[in-house]
């Protein structure tokens, strides 16, 4: 059988995801007998190759995470949303409720720890905000979601073995749903 | 009285005249899926979850509001029911600012079980992002907007239990809110009596007392049905 390709992706989250599938602590070497992660965090690679699975962690929050999305979508045969913030955007769509002005203000320029010193910074290098945090739904076509956060280590793993033994995971069905 | 013959899910019943279809279904173990319902208070059916198909109407009908007649054919389970009970409840997610990571309520929420029961693993709809009031001026006790459900199951049991009314709703649509007493802070109330009923009523983390931080709260909606249970043997 040939071995897979897995790749997981921090997008607008927190990393706590990621915490998640690494607290499936030895069951890695399951997944390792497998496939192999191509690409992660944790991985040096600058773009995603073609891969069988993409987890994906987070929000769409720039045009960075716009276009890597877009270029996730057309490189992965499975495409994963994992969290509650790649489902239904969570506290990262928190930001939504006020302008995109305000937010940087209160973060940068009117936070405490500024000593009234804060600016916005503007280097061209950096990704740019987008006026409103949408989720992964609202963007590509996702197959499947793991909602939760984080989700269960668990319930990353049972998604992860059921894609990777060429089965269709049921979340609703193993009682694995969770949100928060 | 004599009793009525029913059929639910394609067993027979016998039941008494007066009772509703949830009555019914609860007495005998059917499971129907409910938000707005609490035991002790009238019910108004709200939250549209409770819907059952009965042969010879081509409308659902709230099984909480509508009684049972002779020899009435009542289905519970059927793909129309499950389909709108799904809807309904990703438009409850979908219509405020529901994150559960941050909420009093998480795990022990009626919504995210509710969200689990109808196998609900993402929604379909796209967010509205309302901005929310926040209401803590009372001294113990919050409200948050942006975890209400318009279930008014609050308003219910400040007006029928406490005799308060404090609570009550305003406008329409996406719009529609809940007030304290003309719109005023809560704090301000002349009519709240700060017995705390409606936090123990509120299904979600709207209503919460301030003595507790996320995934803290333990609800007891059970309480408003024992006083009132206790209220009929003073009586």
């Amino acid at each position: 059988m040939n071995r897979k390709k897995i790749a997981t992706v921090w997008l607008g989250g927190c990393s706590g995801c990621h915490m998640s599938l690494l607290d499936i602590d030895e069951l890695i070497l399951e997944v390792a007998k497998l496939a192999d992660i191509v690409k992660s965090p944790i991985v040096d690679c600058k773009e995603l190759p073609d891969v069988d699975i993409a987890l994906i962690e987070g929000s769409v929050t720039s045009d960075e995470h716009m276009n890597e999305l877009l270029h996730i979508r057309k490189h992965a045969k499975v495409l994963v949303a994992l969290g509650d913030c790649a489902v239904m955007t969570n506290v990262t769509g928190m930001r939504n409720y006020f302008p995109l002005k305000e937010v940087f203000d209160a973060a940068y320029v009117d936070a405490v720890s500024n000593d009234s010193e804060g600016s916005v910074p503007g280097h061209p290098a950096l990704l740019h905000l987008n006026d409103k945090v949408v989720p992964l739904p609202e963007v590509v076509d996702v197959d499947f979601v793991i909602p939760g956060c984080p989700p269960g280590a668990d319930a990353i793993f049972y998604v992860l073995s059921e894609f990777l033994n060429d089965r269709i995971p049921d979340l609703n069905e193993t009682k694995k749903l969770r949100y928060g | 009285m004599n009793k009525l013959t029913i059929y639910i899910d394609d067993k027979q019943f016998q039941a008494e005249p007066g009772k509703s279809i949830l009555e019914v279904c609860r007495e005998h173990d059917i499971e129907i899926l409910t938000m707005c319902h609490l035991k002790g208070v009238n019910d108004v059916g709200a939250c549209r979850l409770c819907l059952v198909e009965i042969e010879g109407m081509s409308k659902l009908l709230s099984a909480c509001t509508t009684k049972i007649t002779a020899n009435m054919v009542i289905h519970t389970k059927t793909e129309r029911i499950k389909k709108y009970q799904r809807i309904t409840t990703e438009l409850f997610f979908a219509e405020r600012n529901h994150v559960c990571a941050v909420c009093v309520a998480n795990g022990t929420c009626e919504l995210q079980d509710l969200g689990y029961k109808v196998g609900m693993d993402h929604i379909r709809y796209p967010f509205l992002f309302p901005k929310c009031e926040v209401d803590t001026s009372h001294p113990w006790y919050v409200m948050d907007q942006n975890r209400c459900i318009m279930c008014t199951r609050c308003v219910r049991v400040c007006n029928e239990v406490e005799g308060a009314h404090n609570w009550d709703v305003k406008n329409r649509g996406y719009q529609v809110r809940i007030i304290s007493d003309f719109d005023t802070p809560w704090g301000e109330s002349i009519t709240c009596t700060s017995c705390g009923k409606c936090l123990q009523a509120c299904p979600t983390g709207a209503l919460w007392p301030k003595a507790i931080v996320q995934g803290q709260m333990k609800k007891n909606p059970e309480i408003i049905d024992e006083l009132m249970e206790r209220r009929k043997m003073i009586l």
